[in-house]
């Protein structure tokens, strides 16, 4: 019974250590990899930002649906509450919704591309050209 | 209406803030177009030893030999370099004043800037901008919003503030250099931590007097966040006008640092002596006047 247990043991802590080395390797890729993927996030973040008329507006599905239902319904000009809450005259709106449609796609697309790279690849020094 | 990009550089006998000036004047003029001139305001000593890079990369220079009372702080150079020097932060407060222009976007000699996003701050209707949201590159700050202190007022970052020549603005500077003058007060008042003069908790104290000291919002710059990089955190390399890969500190073993590269993206480098290290990457890639 003892020299099965002993047995045991020994088998099981080799593989143990292999399997332990690859955890940690993987857990550090994935360090690297949560650290990369959020600081893309902020800069997606800060990029979709959008100014006009003295107002800054945060860039987001919400407000394009919203200048959509806008433009859909005829009117052409409005006063729209920015980032700051602050109420802004947009006296164009189909410019608005098309200036904010094309910066959310640009800046949507871009951070697929750089995400889909960073995902690809487990060698976090290829992702990041080193 | 006129509008300048504002740097202050006062060097101590620990870093070179000039030529950390004239990196950060590059990167701006690099990525940002929509303005008129860069301008350093800096004292003599600062300026006479590096004249000829300053004028290669400012528009023009302010001298601004005013007193600077002793403010030492503790300058992090990763984890294992810490050394004390004289911290010369108090000029701010004299920016409205010393401004030559109607729209001024002040920026810290340690703030780099590698979009265009901030192009957005001209012309806005808001008469100061400036953020409470940052993040921390390495993740090890969890939160978006940092207090004076955990029974106090939120703080504001006054690493880039943009204003227009308004009531508002003056009357903000206006208290920013009344709590300068009489910190000790304002410090005990606002339950601060740390014995640091910070320009942060002074904008944030005045801010928070300005708007009848209750709760409040200020209008934030276009930029969501403050994209702050810690001194426990280091530089790998610069390769270019909006490209940077940076070590940062692992946020449990700060020690260990993980690889991430910034494209794209704005930058607050806190390490100086990293910057320092790097500074001819930092010039060479950036644009002169």
């Amino acid at each position: 019974m003892a020299d099965t247990a002993e047995e045991i043991k020994i088998e099981s802590s080799e593989e143990d250590l292999q399997r332990l080395e690859k955890a940690l390797n993987f857990s550090n890729t994935m360090k690297t990899f949560n650290l990369n993927k959020n600081n893309l996030k902020v800069k997606t973040q800060n990029l979709l930002s959008y100014s006009t008329a003295g107002g800054s507006f945060t860039v987001n599905q919400s407000l394009i649906s919203f200048m959509n239902f806008v433009v859909s319904s005829g009117k052409t000009e409005i006063s729209l509450l920015d980032k700051n809450d602050i109420p802004i005259h947009i006296d164009d709106t189909e410019k608005f919704l098309d200036e904010v449609s094309s910066l959310y796609f640009e800046v949507v697309n871009d951070y697929y591309n750089e995400y889909q790279k960073l995902r690809s690849s487990r060698k976090i020094e290829k992702v990041l050209e080193i | 209406m006129s509008k300048g990009i504002v740097i202050f550089a006062q060097n101590n006998e620990y870093i070179n803030y000039a030529e950390q000036a004239c990196a950060c004047a590059g990167y701006a003029r690099k990525n940002l177009s929509l303005f008129d001139e860069i301008c350093l305001i800096t004292n003599t000593e600062t300026l006479e030893p590096d004249e000829t890079l300053i004028n290669e990369y400012f528009d023009r220079v302010i001298v601004s030999d005013s007193f600077q009372p002793d403010n030492v702080r503790l300058f992090k150079d990763t984890s294992d370099k810490l050394t004390y020097a004289p911290f010369k932060n108090m000029g701010r407060s004299d920016v409205y004043e010393l401004s030559p222009y109607d729209e001024t976007l002040v920026i810290d000699a340690d703030y780099f800037i590698m979009n265009n996003v901030l192009d957005q701050v001209w012309d806005s209707d808001n008469d100061v901008m400036i953020n409470c949201k940052y993040r921390d590159v390495s993740g090890r700050h969890k939160e978006n919003i940092e207090y004076i202190d955990n029974f106090s007022i939120p703080m504001y970052w006054a690493t880039v503030v943009y204003f227009k020549k308004s009531d508002f603005a003056e009357n903000l500077f206006t208290l920013v250099s009344h709590i300068k003058y009489n910190y000790k007060y304002y410090y005990y008042l606002y339950n601060c931590s740390g014995n640091l003069f910070r320009n942060d908790f002074a904008f944030s104290m005045a801010l928070h007097i300005l708007n009848g000291s209750v709760a409040f919002d200020v209008p934030s710059l276009p930029i969501e966040y403050l994209n702050n990089s810690f001194d426990l955190d280091d530089i790998y390399r610069v390769n270019s006008h909006n490209d940077i890969i940076m070590y940062c500190a692992d946020a449990e073993r700060v020690t260990n640092h993980l690889l991430s590269r910034f494209t794209n993206m704005d930058i607050h480098i806190m390490n100086k002596k990293a910057i320092g290290r790097f500074v001819d990457d930092f010039l060479s890639n950036g644009e002169k006047v």
